[in-house]
Protein backbone atom coordinates (compact mmCIF):
# COMPACT_ATOMS: atom_id res chain seq x y z
CA UNK A 1 0.00 0.00 0.00
CA UNK A 2 1.24 3.01 -0.91
CA UNK A 3 1.81 6.02 1.78
CA UNK A 4 2.44 8.74 -0.45
CA UNK A 5 1.79 11.92 0.88
CA UNK A 6 -0.34 14.31 -1.73
CA UNK A 7 -0.39 17.90 -2.35
CA UNK A 8 -2.35 19.73 -3.93
CA UNK A 9 -2.71 23.60 -5.11
CA UNK A 10 -5.83 25.37 -4.14
CA UNK A 11 -6.70 29.01 -6.31
CA UNK A 12 -9.22 31.17 -4.88
CA UNK A 13 -10.21 34.13 -7.29
CA UNK A 14 -13.49 36.38 -6.88
CA UNK A 15 -14.04 39.91 -8.13
CA UNK A 16 -14.98 41.91 -5.35
CA UNK A 17 -16.85 45.19 -6.08
CA UNK A 18 -16.23 47.87 -4.01
CA UNK A 19 -18.29 51.33 -3.51
CA UNK A 20 -16.52 54.10 -3.07
CA UNK A 21 -18.73 56.27 -1.13
CA UNK A 22 -19.20 60.20 -1.71
CA UNK A 23 -15.58 61.17 -0.11
CA UNK A 24 -13.18 59.11 -2.47
CA UNK A 25 -15.26 58.90 -5.05
CA UNK A 26 -14.64 62.40 -5.23
CA UNK A 27 -11.10 62.01 -5.21
CA UNK A 28 -11.00 59.45 -7.56
CA UNK A 29 -12.91 61.01 -10.30
CA UNK A 30 -11.06 64.30 -9.67
CA UNK A 31 -7.96 61.98 -10.42
CA UNK A 32 -9.49 61.45 -13.52
CA UNK A 33 -9.74 64.87 -14.30
CA UNK A 34 -6.29 65.90 -13.39
CA UNK A 35 -7.35 67.24 -10.17
CA UNK A 36 -6.29 66.17 -6.72
CA UNK A 37 -8.62 66.88 -3.42
CA UNK A 38 -7.98 67.08 0.12
CA UNK A 39 -10.59 67.53 2.72
CA UNK A 40 -10.85 70.25 5.29
CA UNK A 41 -11.21 69.34 8.98
CA UNK A 42 -13.29 71.66 11.77
CA UNK A 43 -9.70 73.02 12.60
CA UNK A 44 -8.96 74.13 8.91
CA UNK A 45 -6.11 71.45 8.62
CA UNK A 46 -6.70 69.16 4.96
CA UNK A 47 -6.22 65.67 4.86
CA UNK A 48 -4.83 64.84 1.42
CA UNK A 49 -6.01 62.00 0.65
CA UNK A 50 -9.02 63.00 1.98
CA UNK A 51 -11.20 60.93 4.49
CA UNK A 52 -14.99 60.32 5.04
CA UNK A 53 -14.78 61.02 9.08
CA UNK A 54 -12.18 62.95 11.16
CA UNK A 55 -9.85 60.75 13.01
CA UNK A 56 -10.11 62.39 16.09
CA UNK A 57 -13.48 63.78 16.85
CA UNK A 58 -15.23 61.05 14.21
CA UNK A 59 -17.26 63.90 13.10
CA UNK A 60 -18.48 63.46 8.91
CA UNK A 61 -15.88 65.10 6.94
CA UNK A 62 -17.60 67.02 3.87
CA UNK A 63 -15.46 70.10 2.53
CA UNK A 64 -13.30 69.15 -0.63
CA UNK A 65 -10.49 71.60 -1.51
CA UNK A 66 -8.49 71.04 -4.25
CA UNK A 67 -4.63 71.11 -3.26
CA UNK A 68 -1.23 71.93 -5.38
CA UNK A 69 -0.09 69.29 -7.85
CA UNK A 70 3.46 70.12 -6.30
CA UNK A 71 4.51 69.26 -2.46
CA UNK A 72 7.64 68.63 -0.55
CA UNK A 73 8.71 64.75 0.28
CA UNK A 74 8.26 63.86 3.78
CA UNK A 75 10.33 61.01 3.94
CA UNK A 76 11.45 58.62 1.33
CA UNK A 77 13.21 54.84 0.54
CA UNK A 78 15.09 54.46 -2.65
CA UNK A 79 13.90 51.16 -4.70
CA UNK A 80 17.05 50.21 -6.48
CA UNK A 81 15.16 46.69 -8.02
CA UNK A 82 11.65 47.55 -9.18
CA UNK A 83 9.82 44.39 -10.01
CA UNK A 84 7.17 44.01 -13.03
CA UNK A 85 3.40 45.99 -11.83
CA UNK A 86 5.21 48.84 -9.34
CA UNK A 87 5.08 52.02 -11.07
CA UNK A 88 8.28 52.61 -12.46
CA UNK A 89 10.54 49.86 -14.59
CA UNK A 90 13.75 51.93 -13.35
CA UNK A 91 14.84 52.54 -10.05
CA UNK A 92 12.98 55.11 -8.19
CA UNK A 93 12.08 56.42 -4.51
CA UNK A 94 8.87 55.74 -2.70
CA UNK A 95 8.21 58.94 -0.81
CA UNK A 96 5.42 60.60 1.52
CA UNK A 97 4.34 63.68 -0.32
CA UNK A 98 2.98 66.52 1.29
CA UNK A 99 1.13 68.47 -1.42
CA UNK A 100 0.94 72.40 -1.27
CA UNK A 101 -2.13 73.36 0.66
CA UNK A 102 -2.23 69.88 2.38
CA UNK A 103 -1.38 69.10 6.05
CA UNK A 104 -0.72 65.65 5.90
CA UNK A 105 1.29 63.24 3.00
CA UNK A 106 0.15 60.41 0.62
CA UNK A 107 2.65 57.36 -0.63
CA UNK A 108 3.46 57.22 -4.05
CA UNK A 109 6.74 56.84 -6.56
CA UNK A 110 9.08 59.93 -7.22
CA UNK A 111 11.30 59.63 -10.57
CA UNK A 112 14.33 60.54 -9.54
CA UNK A 113 17.44 59.92 -10.96
CA UNK A 114 19.36 58.33 -8.17
CA UNK A 115 19.56 57.82 -4.14
CA UNK A 116 21.34 60.67 -4.22
CA UNK A 117 19.45 63.08 -5.41
CA UNK A 118 16.69 62.58 -3.50
CA UNK A 119 16.91 64.41 0.13
CA UNK A 120 13.88 65.05 2.97
CA UNK A 121 12.09 68.55 1.70
CA UNK A 122 13.34 68.75 -1.58
CA UNK A 123 10.29 69.84 -4.28
CA UNK A 124 8.30 67.45 -6.38
CA UNK A 125 5.11 67.65 -8.90
CA UNK A 126 3.02 65.25 -10.06
CA UNK A 127 3.68 63.27 -13.17
CA UNK A 128 -0.09 62.62 -14.73
CA UNK A 129 -1.24 59.74 -16.86
CA UNK A 130 -2.80 60.64 -20.64
CA UNK A 131 -5.66 57.66 -20.06
CA UNK A 132 -7.18 58.45 -17.05
CA UNK A 133 -9.68 56.40 -15.47
CA UNK A 134 -10.66 57.43 -11.56
CA UNK A 135 -7.43 55.24 -9.90
CA UNK A 136 -4.63 55.85 -7.64
CA UNK A 137 -2.78 55.12 -10.76
CA UNK A 138 -3.76 58.09 -12.42
CA UNK A 139 -0.72 59.80 -10.97
CA UNK A 140 1.93 57.94 -12.58
CA UNK A 141 4.49 59.50 -10.10
CA UNK A 142 6.39 62.93 -9.06
CA UNK A 143 9.30 64.45 -10.66
CA UNK A 144 11.79 66.65 -8.50
CA UNK A 145 11.31 69.78 -9.45
CA UNK A 146 14.66 71.32 -10.30
CA UNK A 147 16.47 73.86 -7.49
CA UNK A 148 16.48 76.53 -10.33
CA UNK A 149 12.78 76.60 -10.71
CA UNK A 150 12.22 76.33 -6.80
CA UNK A 151 14.25 78.96 -6.30
CA UNK B 1 -21.31 40.96 43.90
CA UNK B 2 -23.10 40.49 41.22
CA UNK B 3 -23.03 41.07 37.11
CA UNK B 4 -23.74 44.87 36.49
CA UNK B 5 -27.35 45.49 35.19
CA UNK B 6 -27.00 46.49 31.90
CA UNK B 7 -29.40 48.55 30.08
CA UNK B 8 -29.84 49.06 25.95
CA UNK B 9 -31.00 52.45 25.32
CA UNK B 10 -30.38 53.03 21.22
CA UNK B 11 -31.00 51.20 18.01
CA UNK B 12 -29.69 52.30 14.96
CA UNK B 13 -30.92 50.41 11.66
CA UNK B 14 -30.00 51.09 7.87
CA UNK B 15 -32.73 50.45 5.53
CA UNK B 16 -31.60 47.04 4.23
CA UNK B 17 -31.22 46.49 0.51
CA UNK B 18 -29.43 44.32 -2.23
CA UNK B 19 -27.38 47.38 -2.86
CA UNK B 20 -26.35 50.87 -1.05
CA UNK B 21 -23.98 51.26 -4.16
CA UNK B 22 -24.46 55.28 -2.80
CA UNK B 23 -21.81 54.72 0.27
CA UNK B 24 -19.14 53.14 1.26
CA UNK B 25 -18.78 49.91 3.60
CA UNK B 26 -17.87 53.24 6.58
CA UNK B 27 -20.66 55.02 5.47
CA UNK B 28 -23.20 52.32 5.58
CA UNK B 29 -21.83 51.54 8.99
CA UNK B 30 -22.02 55.13 10.16
CA UNK B 31 -25.51 55.42 9.35
CA UNK B 32 -26.36 52.40 11.83
CA UNK B 33 -24.20 53.85 14.57
CA UNK B 34 -25.62 57.29 14.41
CA UNK B 35 -28.66 56.28 14.31
CA UNK B 36 -27.86 54.49 17.53
CA UNK B 37 -25.98 57.20 19.28
CA UNK B 38 -29.42 59.62 18.15
CA UNK B 39 -31.62 57.24 20.22
CA UNK B 40 -29.69 57.30 23.23
CA UNK B 41 -29.41 60.53 23.07
CA UNK B 42 -24.93 60.11 23.12
CA UNK B 43 -22.34 61.21 21.03
CA UNK B 44 -19.04 59.90 20.10
CA UNK B 45 -17.19 60.94 23.28
CA UNK B 46 -19.99 59.39 25.76
CA UNK B 47 -18.85 55.72 24.21
CA UNK B 48 -15.90 54.09 26.00
CA UNK B 49 -15.32 51.14 24.00
CA UNK B 50 -16.50 49.72 20.41
CA UNK B 51 -17.99 45.74 19.66
CA UNK B 52 -18.14 45.03 16.07
CA UNK B 53 -19.24 42.17 14.01
CA UNK B 54 -19.28 40.88 10.59
CA UNK B 55 -19.23 37.29 8.48
CA UNK B 56 -15.73 35.95 7.15
CA UNK B 57 -13.36 38.12 5.55
CA UNK B 58 -13.64 36.82 2.43
CA UNK B 59 -17.18 37.64 2.02
CA UNK B 60 -16.35 41.15 1.12
CA UNK B 61 -11.91 40.39 0.59
CA UNK B 62 -11.87 43.16 3.18
CA UNK B 63 -9.03 41.79 5.84
CA UNK B 64 -9.74 43.09 9.14
CA UNK B 65 -11.82 45.53 8.41
CA UNK B 66 -12.32 46.87 11.68
CA UNK B 67 -9.13 48.69 11.59
CA UNK B 68 -10.32 50.60 8.58
CA UNK B 69 -13.82 51.20 10.39
CA UNK B 70 -12.21 52.63 13.63
CA UNK B 71 -12.24 56.69 12.22
CA UNK B 72 -15.89 56.13 10.85
CA UNK B 73 -17.07 54.47 14.67
CA UNK B 74 -14.88 57.09 16.56
CA UNK B 75 -13.14 54.25 18.52
CA UNK B 76 -9.82 56.47 17.96
CA UNK B 77 -8.07 56.01 20.89
CA UNK B 78 -10.93 53.64 22.24
CA UNK B 79 -10.52 50.26 22.78
CA UNK B 80 -12.40 48.02 19.32
CA UNK B 81 -13.16 44.71 19.43
CA UNK B 82 -13.92 42.02 16.65
CA UNK B 83 -16.21 39.10 16.99
CA UNK B 84 -16.34 36.25 14.26
CA UNK B 85 -19.26 33.28 14.76
CA UNK B 86 -20.31 32.90 11.03
CA UNK B 87 -23.81 34.04 10.73
CA UNK B 88 -25.11 34.00 14.37
CA UNK B 89 -21.82 36.75 14.54
CA UNK B 90 -24.25 39.89 15.16
CA UNK B 91 -26.01 38.05 18.20
CA UNK B 92 -22.72 37.10 19.51
CA UNK B 93 -21.55 40.56 19.19
CA UNK B 94 -24.22 41.67 20.97
CA UNK B 95 -23.47 39.14 23.98
CA UNK B 96 -19.74 40.68 23.51
CA UNK B 97 -20.88 43.73 24.17
CA UNK B 98 -23.19 43.04 27.33
CA UNK B 99 -20.41 41.73 29.21
CA UNK B 100 -18.47 44.51 28.54
CA UNK B 101 -20.81 46.51 30.70
CA UNK B 102 -22.13 43.36 32.71
CA UNK B 103 -18.01 43.42 33.98
CA UNK B 104 -18.06 46.72 34.70
CA UNK B 105 -15.04 47.03 32.34
CA UNK B 106 -17.01 49.66 30.12
CA UNK B 107 -20.25 51.53 31.31
CA UNK B 108 -21.13 53.05 27.69
CA UNK B 109 -20.56 50.04 24.86
CA UNK B 110 -21.78 50.82 21.24
CA UNK B 111 -21.82 47.63 19.34
CA UNK B 112 -22.76 46.94 15.81
CA UNK B 113 -22.89 44.64 12.87
CA UNK B 114 -22.68 44.68 9.45
CA UNK B 115 -22.65 42.90 5.97
CA UNK B 116 -22.31 44.71 2.53
CA UNK B 117 -22.91 42.21 0.12
CA UNK B 118 -23.09 43.89 -2.93
CA UNK B 119 -19.52 44.13 -2.56
CA UNK B 120 -19.30 40.30 -1.57
CA UNK B 121 -20.66 36.57 -2.96
CA UNK B 122 -21.62 34.62 -0.05
CA UNK B 123 -22.41 31.77 -2.29
CA UNK B 124 -19.41 31.84 -3.54
CA UNK B 125 -17.62 32.07 -0.10
CA UNK B 126 -19.60 29.39 1.25
CA UNK B 127 -18.83 26.84 -1.13
CA UNK B 128 -15.03 26.92 -1.52
CA UNK B 129 -13.37 24.34 -3.45
CA UNK B 130 -11.34 21.90 -1.75
CA UNK B 131 -8.39 19.86 -2.44
CA UNK B 132 -9.16 16.20 -2.10
CA UNK B 133 -12.83 16.96 -1.49
CA UNK B 134 -16.03 16.81 -3.68
CA UNK B 135 -17.61 20.31 -3.87
CA UNK B 136 -21.32 20.26 -3.89
CA UNK B 137 -21.36 23.96 -4.84
CA UNK B 138 -24.68 24.17 -3.25
CA UNK B 139 -24.52 27.03 -0.47
CA UNK B 140 -26.36 26.85 3.00
CA UNK B 141 -29.82 25.77 1.12
CA UNK B 142 -27.73 22.67 -0.01
CA UNK B 143 -26.59 22.12 3.35
CA UNK B 144 -29.92 22.67 5.20
CA UNK B 145 -32.17 20.90 2.99
CA UNK B 146 -31.23 17.40 4.08
CA UNK B 147 -31.40 18.75 7.46
CA UNK B 148 -34.87 20.18 6.86
CA UNK B 149 -36.66 16.83 4.96
CA UNK B 150 -34.53 14.95 8.27
CA UNK B 151 -37.44 17.30 10.43
CA UNK B 152 -40.20 16.91 7.89
CA UNK B 153 -39.63 13.20 8.93
CA UNK B 154 -39.01 13.01 12.15
CA UNK B 155 -42.40 14.88 12.86
CA UNK B 156 -44.49 14.08 9.76
CA UNK B 157 -45.15 17.90 9.33
CA UNK B 158 -47.29 18.52 6.19
CA UNK B 159 -45.08 19.86 3.19
CA UNK B 160 -46.50 23.28 3.25
CA UNK B 161 -45.08 24.78 7.27
CA UNK B 162 -42.48 26.47 5.43
CA UNK B 163 -44.68 28.24 2.83
CA UNK B 164 -46.76 29.37 6.07
CA UNK B 165 -43.84 30.78 7.59
CA UNK B 166 -42.46 32.38 4.40
CA UNK B 167 -45.56 34.00 4.17
CA UNK B 168 -46.23 35.32 7.71
CA UNK B 169 -42.25 36.90 7.79
CA UNK B 170 -42.93 38.67 4.22
CA UNK B 171 -46.60 39.91 5.25
CA UNK B 172 -44.92 41.36 8.75
CA UNK B 173 -41.79 42.72 7.06
CA UNK B 174 -44.53 45.29 5.68
CA UNK B 175 -44.61 46.96 9.10
CA UNK B 176 -41.02 47.16 8.99
CA UNK B 177 -39.72 50.18 7.33
CA UNK B 178 -36.10 48.77 7.76
CA UNK B 179 -37.36 45.64 5.97
CA UNK B 180 -35.37 44.81 2.63
CA UNK B 181 -38.16 42.88 0.81
CA UNK B 182 -41.15 44.71 1.09
CA UNK B 183 -43.58 42.39 -1.24
CA UNK B 184 -47.15 43.99 -0.93
CA UNK B 185 -48.55 41.40 -3.20
CA UNK B 186 -47.22 38.88 -2.42
CA UNK B 187 -49.90 35.32 -1.68
CA UNK B 188 -49.48 32.37 -0.40
CA UNK B 189 -50.19 30.52 -3.55
CA UNK B 190 -47.47 32.07 -5.37
CA UNK B 191 -44.75 31.26 -2.02
CA UNK B 192 -45.93 27.80 -2.77
CA UNK B 193 -45.74 27.76 -7.23
CA UNK B 194 -42.13 29.46 -6.49
CA UNK B 195 -39.52 27.92 -7.88
CA UNK B 196 -37.96 24.74 -5.67
CA UNK B 197 -34.03 25.45 -5.42
CA UNK B 198 -33.32 22.95 -2.81
CA UNK B 199 -35.71 20.37 -2.27
CA UNK B 200 -37.89 21.34 0.59
CA UNK B 201 -36.77 24.90 0.19
CA UNK B 202 -38.40 27.04 -2.65
CA UNK B 203 -37.27 30.46 -4.16
CA UNK B 204 -39.91 32.41 -1.62
CA UNK B 205 -38.64 30.16 1.72
CA UNK B 206 -35.60 32.15 1.34
CA UNK B 207 -33.64 34.72 2.45
CA UNK B 208 -32.55 37.82 0.48
CA UNK B 209 -28.86 39.20 -0.07
CA UNK B 210 -28.36 42.81 1.69
CA UNK B 211 -26.70 45.72 2.46
CA UNK B 212 -27.37 46.49 5.82
CA UNK B 213 -25.86 47.36 9.44
CA UNK B 214 -27.81 47.33 13.10
CA UNK B 215 -26.10 49.00 16.19
CA UNK B 216 -27.08 49.42 19.99
CA UNK B 217 -25.57 51.12 22.82
CA UNK B 218 -25.45 49.15 25.81
CA UNK B 219 -24.92 51.74 29.62
CA UNK B 220 -24.89 50.43 33.33
CA UNK B 221 -27.78 50.60 35.42
CA UNK B 222 -26.89 54.10 36.94
CA UNK B 223 -26.87 55.33 33.21
CA UNK B 224 -29.94 53.22 32.36
CA UNK B 225 -32.35 54.33 35.20
CA UNK B 226 -31.24 57.98 34.14
CA UNK B 227 -32.10 57.84 30.80
CA UNK B 228 -35.58 59.04 30.01
CA UNK B 229 -36.15 57.70 26.51
CA UNK B 230 -37.20 53.82 26.52
CA UNK B 231 -35.01 51.17 27.91
CA UNK B 232 -34.63 47.08 27.42
CA UNK B 233 -32.54 45.83 30.65
CA UNK B 234 -30.25 42.58 29.47
CA UNK B 235 -31.88 39.35 31.26
CA UNK B 236 -29.57 36.94 30.03
CA UNK B 237 -26.87 36.26 27.56
CA UNK B 238 -25.70 33.09 26.39
CA UNK B 239 -23.42 31.73 23.47
CA UNK B 240 -22.93 27.69 22.98
CA UNK B 241 -20.48 26.27 19.88
CA UNK B 242 -19.77 22.86 18.73
CA UNK B 243 -18.34 20.90 15.60
CA UNK B 244 -20.34 20.43 12.78
CA UNK B 245 -19.32 17.00 11.68
CA UNK B 246 -18.91 15.03 14.65
CA UNK B 247 -20.43 11.49 14.86
CA UNK B 248 -23.99 10.97 16.22
CA UNK B 249 -24.74 14.98 16.46
CA UNK B 250 -28.01 15.52 16.45
CA UNK B 251 -28.14 18.03 13.29
CA UNK B 252 -32.34 18.98 13.91
CA UNK B 253 -31.45 19.86 17.04
CA UNK B 254 -27.81 20.45 18.30
CA UNK B 255 -26.90 20.25 21.41
CA UNK B 256 -24.85 23.44 21.48
CA UNK B 257 -28.72 24.92 20.91
CA UNK B 258 -30.96 23.18 23.33
CA UNK B 259 -28.14 23.77 25.91
CA UNK B 260 -27.50 27.77 25.39
CA UNK B 261 -31.28 28.22 25.42
CA UNK B 262 -31.72 25.69 28.58
CA UNK B 263 -28.95 28.92 30.23
CA UNK B 264 -30.34 31.53 28.62
CA UNK B 265 -34.00 31.24 30.24
CA UNK B 266 -32.13 29.82 33.33
CA UNK B 267 -30.46 33.09 33.47
CA UNK B 268 -33.87 35.04 33.31
CA UNK B 269 -35.58 33.02 35.52
CA UNK B 270 -37.85 32.10 33.25
CA UNK B 271 -39.75 28.35 33.38
CA UNK B 272 -42.97 28.45 31.15
CA UNK B 273 -40.95 29.49 27.94
CA UNK B 274 -43.94 30.04 25.66
CA UNK B 275 -46.27 31.82 28.58
CA UNK B 276 -43.57 34.09 29.88
CA UNK B 277 -41.85 35.27 26.38
CA UNK B 278 -43.58 38.03 24.50
CA UNK B 279 -42.18 38.14 21.61
CA UNK B 280 -39.24 36.10 19.70
CA UNK B 281 -36.60 37.46 17.16
CA UNK B 282 -35.10 34.05 15.82
CA UNK B 283 -32.61 33.73 12.96
CA UNK B 284 -34.77 31.66 10.23
CA UNK B 285 -33.15 32.19 6.86
CA UNK B 286 -34.43 29.02 5.70
CA UNK B 287 -38.40 28.99 6.41
CA UNK B 288 -38.38 25.43 7.89
CA UNK B 289 -35.79 26.62 10.69
CA UNK B 290 -38.90 28.64 12.71
CA UNK B 291 -40.63 25.32 14.00
CA UNK B 292 -37.33 23.46 14.29
CA UNK B 293 -36.29 26.01 16.28
CA UNK B 294 -39.37 26.60 18.31
CA UNK B 295 -38.47 22.82 19.44
CA UNK B 296 -35.03 22.93 20.07
CA UNK B 297 -35.81 26.32 21.95
CA UNK B 298 -38.21 24.65 24.11
CA UNK B 299 -41.33 26.57 23.07
CA UNK B 300 -42.76 23.86 21.31
CA UNK B 301 -42.06 20.08 22.18
CA UNK B 302 -40.61 17.84 19.44
CA UNK B 303 -43.30 17.80 16.93
CA UNK B 304 -45.46 20.39 18.12
CA UNK B 305 -43.31 23.28 16.55
CA UNK B 306 -44.82 22.96 13.22
CA UNK B 307 -48.44 22.92 14.34
CA UNK B 308 -47.75 25.96 16.32
CA UNK B 309 -46.64 27.56 12.70
CA UNK B 310 -50.01 26.00 11.33
CA UNK B 311 -52.42 27.38 13.77
CA UNK B 312 -51.13 31.00 13.59
CA UNK B 313 -49.73 30.89 17.26
CA UNK B 314 -46.70 32.48 15.77
CA UNK B 315 -47.92 35.22 13.77
CA UNK B 316 -47.96 39.04 15.32
CA UNK B 317 -51.30 39.32 14.18
CA UNK B 318 -53.18 36.77 16.69
CA UNK B 319 -50.87 34.63 17.84
CA UNK B 320 -49.90 34.30 21.37
CA UNK B 321 -45.79 34.09 20.33
CA UNK B 322 -45.16 36.52 17.85
CA UNK B 323 -42.01 35.50 15.93
CA UNK B 324 -40.34 37.31 13.67
CA UNK B 325 -42.63 40.44 13.80
CA UNK B 326 -39.70 42.96 11.81
CA UNK B 327 -40.07 40.19 9.16
CA UNK B 328 -37.08 38.31 9.89
CA UNK B 329 -33.87 37.10 8.38
CA UNK B 330 -36.52 35.97 5.31
CA UNK B 331 -36.96 39.37 4.81
CA UNK B 332 -33.33 41.45 5.23
CA UNK B 333 -30.38 39.57 5.53
CA UNK B 334 -27.11 41.57 5.97
CA UNK B 335 -25.54 38.15 6.64
CA UNK B 336 -23.13 39.54 9.93
CA UNK B 337 -25.88 42.25 11.52
CA UNK B 338 -28.79 39.53 10.61
CA UNK B 339 -28.14 38.30 14.74
CA UNK B 340 -27.88 41.67 15.84
CA UNK B 341 -30.82 42.88 14.16
CA UNK B 342 -32.94 39.82 15.71
CA UNK B 343 -31.60 41.02 19.26
CA UNK B 344 -31.81 45.10 18.39
CA UNK B 345 -35.66 43.80 17.36
CA UNK B 346 -36.42 42.46 20.82
CA UNK B 347 -35.38 44.96 22.77
CA UNK B 348 -37.46 47.72 20.50
CA UNK B 349 -40.27 45.32 21.58
CA UNK B 350 -39.77 45.63 25.19
CA UNK B 351 -39.07 49.09 24.58
CA UNK B 352 -42.30 49.51 23.02
CA UNK B 353 -40.72 51.40 20.43
CA UNK B 354 -41.59 48.64 17.18
CA UNK B 355 -43.72 51.08 15.62
CA UNK B 356 -46.41 49.48 13.11
CA UNK B 357 -44.62 45.77 14.12
CA UNK B 358 -45.10 46.25 17.96
CA UNK B 359 -46.52 43.35 20.32
CA UNK B 360 -49.22 44.97 22.48
CA UNK B 361 -47.36 45.21 25.96
CA UNK B 362 -44.52 43.36 24.94
CA UNK B 363 -42.45 42.87 28.18
CA UNK B 364 -39.63 40.09 27.84
CA UNK B 365 -38.92 39.05 24.80
CA UNK B 366 -35.92 36.66 23.10
CA UNK B 367 -33.55 37.26 20.56
CA UNK B 368 -31.63 34.62 18.75
CA UNK B 369 -29.31 33.74 15.90
CA UNK B 370 -27.41 30.83 14.35
CA UNK B 371 -24.59 30.38 12.23
CA UNK B 372 -22.25 27.90 10.72
CA UNK B 373 -23.79 24.57 9.52
CA UNK B 374 -25.96 25.64 12.44
CA UNK B 375 -23.56 25.20 14.99
CA UNK B 376 -22.80 28.30 16.73
CA UNK B 377 -25.54 29.97 18.99
CA UNK B 378 -25.95 32.77 20.45
CA UNK B 379 -29.57 34.06 22.58
CA UNK B 380 -30.45 36.77 24.95
CA UNK B 381 -33.85 37.97 27.11
CA UNK B 382 -34.48 41.30 27.37
CA UNK B 383 -37.14 42.41 29.37
CA UNK B 384 -39.21 45.99 30.34
CA UNK B 385 -38.00 46.24 34.16
CA UNK B 386 -34.91 45.49 35.21
CA UNK B 387 -34.03 41.78 35.68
Amino acid sequence: MSSEVLQAPLVLEYPFTRSTGPVIGAFLTGLRDGVICGIRRADGTVLCPPQEYDPLTAEPLTELVEVGQAGEVVTWAWNGDPRPMQPFDRPFAWALIRLDGADTSMLHAVFAPSAAEMSTGMRVRVVWRTEREGHIADIAGFEPIPAVETA
Amino acid sequence: MGAERTAVIGVGQTKYAAARRDVSIAGLLREAAYRALEMAERTWSDVDAVIIGKAPDFFEGVMMPEVYLAEALGAVGKPIMRVHTAGSVGGSTACVAASMVQSRVHRCVLTIGWEKQSESNAMWALSLPQPFATSVNAGAGGYFSPIIRRYMMMTGAPELIGCMVAHKDRRQALLNPYAHLHQHDLTFEQVVDSPMLWDPIRYSETCPSSDGACAMVLVDEASGDAHDGPVAWVHGTAMRSESNNYGGRNMVSPAASEQCADDVFAQAGIVDRRAEIDAVEMYVPFSWYEPMWLESLGFASVGEGWRMVESGATALDGGDLPVNCSGGVLSSNPIGASGMIRFAEAALQVMGAAGDRQVDGARRAMGHAYGGGAQYFAMWIVGSGKP
